[in-house]
């Protein structure tokens, strides 16, 4: 019975991030990228600060007391929503989604193969170098329906 | 050639992601998940505040000027975050990130295809329900 309710729930936060995308682009197309970046980190900042102010169980470790490079994840954070805001407005909201999900799958197979950020090895085999073929091959796909609906004639 | 060049970056962009989630896991394992996220979100506004106040042209007034629900985009971080937090420990990872995925091509498809929120038209074809096949199938071989 639990199932079926985390899944929806799960589906629905996967919604809200590609209607974030799109309000994001919208937003920076309007303003800029810069200020639309900013609004998102900035709201995101204030809301999570409450939720952890009232909801964060008491940990051992606090953000003061853990070594300093783990703090540098906002690097590509910031990065990253710079790059939606931008490309959102110019190639649409799904070839912006496929890049972005075959980019972080891509990673998380080399981060496996590696061992880096201190994960255990696991080494790429066939079916791991199928799926970069294919993550690839959603990408050229995605390329190509933009090139089709850009110039019917072809 | 410029939109090639446009998913090459947004590409790479994605790939940061992974590295930040890489960063994520762990310190929240340390200091709690949603004082992890609190480091990305603070640490990302000031970066971006000491940017806007030393870029060129700033619009930063222009924001006020737009409709609200345009300047929503930030209360949804948040909202994913809880998603996450909520469902990791009743059914893994595996199953969290397929999920997730799910939801976000098949939403982004949607908004594309009928104008949501706003955005131009992309009619679903067959080159979109390809590359999502594509992903369907790349989740299963990992």
């Amino acid at each position: 019975m639990l199932l079926p309710i985390v899944f929806a729930l799960l589906l629905a936060g996967g919604a809200v991030l590609a209607a974030q995308s799109s309000i994001n682009g919208r937003l920076g197309a309007h303003t800029g990228v810069l200020e639309s970046a900013w609004l998102t980190f900035a709201v995101g900042a204030v809301l999570t600060f409450l939720l952890v102010l009232f909801f964060e169980p008491q940990h051992e470790a606090t953000l003061f007391s853990v070594p300093k490079w783990q703090l540098t994840g906002a690097l590509f954070g910031v990065v990253y929503m710079l790059a939606i805001v931008f490309a959102v407005p110019r190639v649409g909201t799904a070839a912006a989604t496929v890049s972005v999900i075959s980019g972080q799958l891509l990673m998380s197979l080399l981060i496996d193969h590696f061992g880096w950020l201190n994960n255990a090895e696991r080494a790429l085999d066939g079916s791991r170098y199928v799926a970069m073929v294919l993550l690839l091959l959603a990408i050229v796909l995605i390329y190509l329906s933009h090139r089709r609906s850009a110039h019917p004639a072809n | 050639m410029q939109h090639a060049l446009i998913l090459l970056g947004v590409l790479i962009a994605g790939m940061g992601l992974s590295v930040e989630a890489g960063l994520l896991g762990p310190l929240g394992e340390q200091v709690g998940h949603l004082s992890a996220t609190l480091s990305i979100f603070m640490v990302g506004a000031l970066l971006l505040s000491l940017a806007l106040l030393f870029s060129p042209k700033r619009k930063l007034g222009a924001l006020f000027k737009q409709p609200r629900w345009l300047l929503t985009g930030g209360v949804m971080g948040p909202m994913y975050v809880i998603v996450l937090t909520l469902a990791t420990p009743l059914v893994g990872v595996g199953m969290t990130m397929v999920g997730i995925l799910c939801g976000q091509v098949a939403a982004s498809l949607a908004i594309d295809h009928f104008g949501w929120l706003g955005s131009e038209r992309r009619q679903v074809d067959g080159y979109r329900l390809g590359a999502l096949a594509m992903i369907l199938a790349a989740l299963w071989l990992m």
